[in-house]
């Protein structure tokens, strides 16, 4: 019921590929960030991208939402190009970025007002989907503090709801539950799975296998800026759990030696 | 310990000048224009010395300038690179008696503080023919640089202090700026009533020589004379104010070191502010945002400052020298300030930025949600400023060119800086940050970049500018009406052209911009 007030319309003539990456590279002077990527994603999917700290997520969800312009490789958000037709690609597209600031010294309300009168949406409904989306993420009773006053789980919540005032069809969601609590988390879930069942399509970037391998249909594994696997949640992971899987495709698992001094009962 | 955070300080140094070579550039052209002083005045005391009968006074007028400079510049003006701020080692559990002594040392350890000790021990070749004083002159120049660093050093903590209360803060500093504006007309007064140099010379060195400021740099004087008596007292009084210093910094420092960062009570605003009464398009929505956070945002208000304050030292020079003239120059000069503050602007949004680039709002949008922001507050002080002058003196004849040159002035401004932010990103405080901390070497290229500005507008102004001061020469409210004419056609038209034309740039690169703004260089 709640994706539905916010009017998502579900279009005909939709394509079969929600987000797809031919060939994404980008190099940071000798490091290469993210090595020639492709990768699909279906329309109605929820896809996860799941990588160790420094794998090039970030950096790849970035070329492909517009943030920072690829080496080489295309983005096609809902079949439309975003380096070539930036401006048609971003307004099917919501993307909540991963360390960026929010223009915290508004209050959240205006925060997601301003988000939606820059997409050139009417005031009426503009209202409308901001106090809807507050209530969803429970931040109604904090709609006229300060951004800069919230913790992190409510910056999260309402960097969100920026990203989803102008119902996209395609969400990017950079490590989305980071900080969440987990109550916040759930009802987060809960509006994802909504939005996917009523056809939308959401990637989200996480650390958390269990969470990734229960939420999602499909995933990729990217680890060193090269993507080692991608599919079906049960695709990839075989017979093993995720966590495992990842484990095994990623590699890189200490070898227990441990910090011996770290114990403190030897003092 | 004192060793390993003194090296902190170097590494953070050396590593500053590593992030950009636009700011390392910046820093050598600083350093060779400083350098540069510094040997002037080296030769000059080389030169000077057992020619002048005064060398006891300039050394206390010299050395009460460079510590009068060090207490107001850094922590008013400029702003201090806090990279070693106190409250940063809260968690490590340093003892405080380590810790307040490596953090005030490493005062030392920036380029200005280098650069200030150069300078004042070259000044003191002033007594090079004479062995005591020679000596006592070096050791007076340590003592000088030290109080120098600390007072900033004191001045710094304290401000810091007060600036955590936000309403405070705004009041102090517009109070202090003021104080401090004021200090130069109360000083030239006190000149221009003295016959000549050596008649003020004289008794101000002689009540600096007890001050904090001189009595250091009095003793070579004292020892040059024979005048034991006052060596003496100068010498305990130099300590003395040098051991209080040192003593209040520490316990400043070792104060700030427990103290938890202040809480800011959470504001509230009911309603959506100024994004009630905007056109519901993206345009209005950035002027909304842009209006938002003139208001709220403290970086901002700094540049507000100079509005009140510009009239104010106008009226201070007018009285002292019975002439005028300079307040026609308002209008035109803080329209150009507001008319360039918003310059800066994407790097003031810093990563927040990365909302535009997401929703894909036009360029056009976003130049011209700023500039009206900007607009909006401008125009009535402006006008005020243009208009106000003119009346009061009576000659209203010269009101409508006054106009034209002053509106000129803000639209053409606003048109440059709209095209300029679009292409440059500087390093500016981040949002929430100190609003005085300013990275190094910044100083220099805010410099040439005002100075290319002012050159720009020189020129942009032109057209404006002949029939303008054609008129004030004749009396000719007519050609002031041209003038007018030709400021508000040029200045919509700069403004429309800037808009477009950064639009156009800022469609090209917002993604470079977002990259630009990340790293804050």
């Amino acid at each position: 019921m709640m994706l539905t007030d916010l009017g998502y319309c579900y279009a005909e003539e939709m394509n079969q590929i929600a987000l797809d990456i031919r060939g994404l590279a980008k190099q940071f002077g000798p490091k290469v960030a993210v090595d020639n990527v492709s990768l699909e994603v279906p329309t109605g999917s929820f896809y996860g991208l799941v990588g160790p700290n420094g794998a090039g997520k970030t950096t790849m969800l970035s070329m492909a939402t517009g943030l920072l312009r690829p080496d080489a490789g295309q983005a096609l958000v809902n079949g439309l190009d975003i380096w070539a037709q930036p401006q048609a690609a971003k307004s099917t597209l919501g993307v909540l970025a991963d360390g960026v600031r929010q223009f915290d010294r508004l209050t959240g309300r205006q925060l997601v007002t301003y988000s939606g009168l820059l997409r050139g949406m009417e005031r009426a409904e503009v209202t409308e989907r901001t106090e809807d989306l507050l209530r969803v993420m429970d931040l109604s009773n904090d709609g006229d503090k300060l951004v800069v006053d919230y913790s992190a789980g409510m910056t999260k919540k309402i960097s969100l709801a920026t990203a989803m005032i102008h119902s996209p069809k395609l969400l990017v969601l950079d490590e989305p539950f980071e900080a969440v609590d987990p109550v916040s988390a759930a009802n987060i879930r809960d509006i994802l799975n909504d939005y996917v069942a009523y056809g939308g399509t959401v990637i989200v970037s996480s650390h958390v296998m269990d969470l990734v391998q229960r939420m999602c249909t499909h995933v990729a594994v990217i680890a060193g800026g090269v993507l080692k696997a991608q599919g079906s949640v049960d695709e990839v992971r075989g017979d093993m759990s995720l966590e495992d899987r990842f484990v095994d495709l990623v590699g890189g698992r200490g070898n227990n030696e441990g910090l011996s001094w770290l114990r403190t009962s030897s003092n | 310990m004192v060793a390993h955070i003194l090296k902190l300080k170097l590494r953070l140094l050396g590593n500053g000048f590593k992030r950009s070579t636009g700011q390392l550039i910046g820093v050598i052209i600083g350093g060779v224009y400083a350098l540069g002083m510094i040997v002037m005045l080296t030769l000059a005391a080389f030169y000077s010395a057992g020619q002048t009968q005064n060398a006891a006074e300039l050394s206390i007028v010299l050395a009460s300038v460079v510590v009068l400079g060090w207490a107001i510049v850094p922590p008013l003006l400029t702003g201090v690179d806090l990279t070693l701020e106190p409250s940063r080692f809260v968690h490590f559990g340093i003892s405080q008696k380590i810790l307040a002594p490596a953090l005030v040392l490493s005062g030392f350890i920036s380029l200005p503080a280098i650069l200030t000790i150069i300078g004042l021990l070259g000044g003191t070749l002033l007594w090079r023919f004479e062995a005591g004083p020679m000596v006592a002159a070096v050791l007076a120049a340590l003592v000088t640089a030290a109080m120098a660093v600390l007072v900033c050093q004191y001045l710094t903590i304290l401000s810091t202090a007060l600036r955590a209360k936000r309403r405070f803060r705004e009041l102090t500093f517009a109070l202090l700026f003021l104080v401090l504006i004021c200090f130069g007309p109360i000083i030239s007064s006190v000149a221009g009533a003295a016959q000549s140099m050596t008649d003020w010379l004289s008794p101000l060195s002689n009540v600096l020589s007890y001050t904090p400021f001189g009595a250091a740099a009095a003793l070579p004087g004292a020892l040059s004379e024979s005048n034991f008596a006052k060596f003496a007292v100068c010498l305990l009084l130099a300590v003395i104010y040098l051991g209080g210093l040192y003593f209040l910094v520490a316990r400043a420092t070792a104060e700030a070191t427990v103290t938890p960062p202040p809480e800011q009570r959470a504001a509230k605003q009911s309603g959506l502010g100024f994004f009630k009464f905007v056109p519901a398009t993206p345009t209005g929505a950035v002027t909304a945002r842009a209006l938002t956070y003139w208001f709220k945002d403290p970086r901002y208000a700094i540049g507000v400052l100079m509005v009140p304050v510009l009239p104010l030292i106008f009226w201070f020079t007018g009285n002292q020298s019975g002439d005028y003239t300079m307040m026609y120059l308002i209008g035109p000069l803080i329209g150009i300030l507001l008319g360039f503050s918003i310059s800066a602007d994407i790097s003031y949004d810093n990563t927040a930025f990365a909302l535009h680039v997401l929703t894909g709002v036009q360029g056009r949008a976003d130049r011209a949600g700023r500039a009206f922001a900007c607009f909006a507050l401008s125009i009535i002080p402006v006008l005020l400023a243009s208009i106000l002058p003119g009346a009061i003196a009576g000659e209203t004849w010269r009101i409508a060119g006054d106009l034209g040159i002053s509106l000129a002035a803000l639209l053409i401004a606003l048109g440059v800086s709209s095209l300029a932010s679009a292409r440059y990103i500087y390093a500016v405080p981040l949002p929430g940050d100190n609003p005085m901390k300013t990275p190094p070497g910044n100083g220099m290229r805010v410099a040439l970049t005002q100075l290319g500005t002012i050159g720009s507008m020189a020129i942009l102004l032109l057209p404006v500018l002949i029939p303008y001061l054609m008129g004030w020469f004749q009396k000719s409210q007519a050609l002031g009406l041209i003038a007018l004419a030709v400021g508000l056609v040029e200045g919509i038209g700069l403004l429309v052209l800037g808009i477009i034309l950064g639009g156009k740039w800022y469609e090209k690169r917002a993604p470079e911009l977002m990259q630009a703004v990340m790293v804050n260089k």
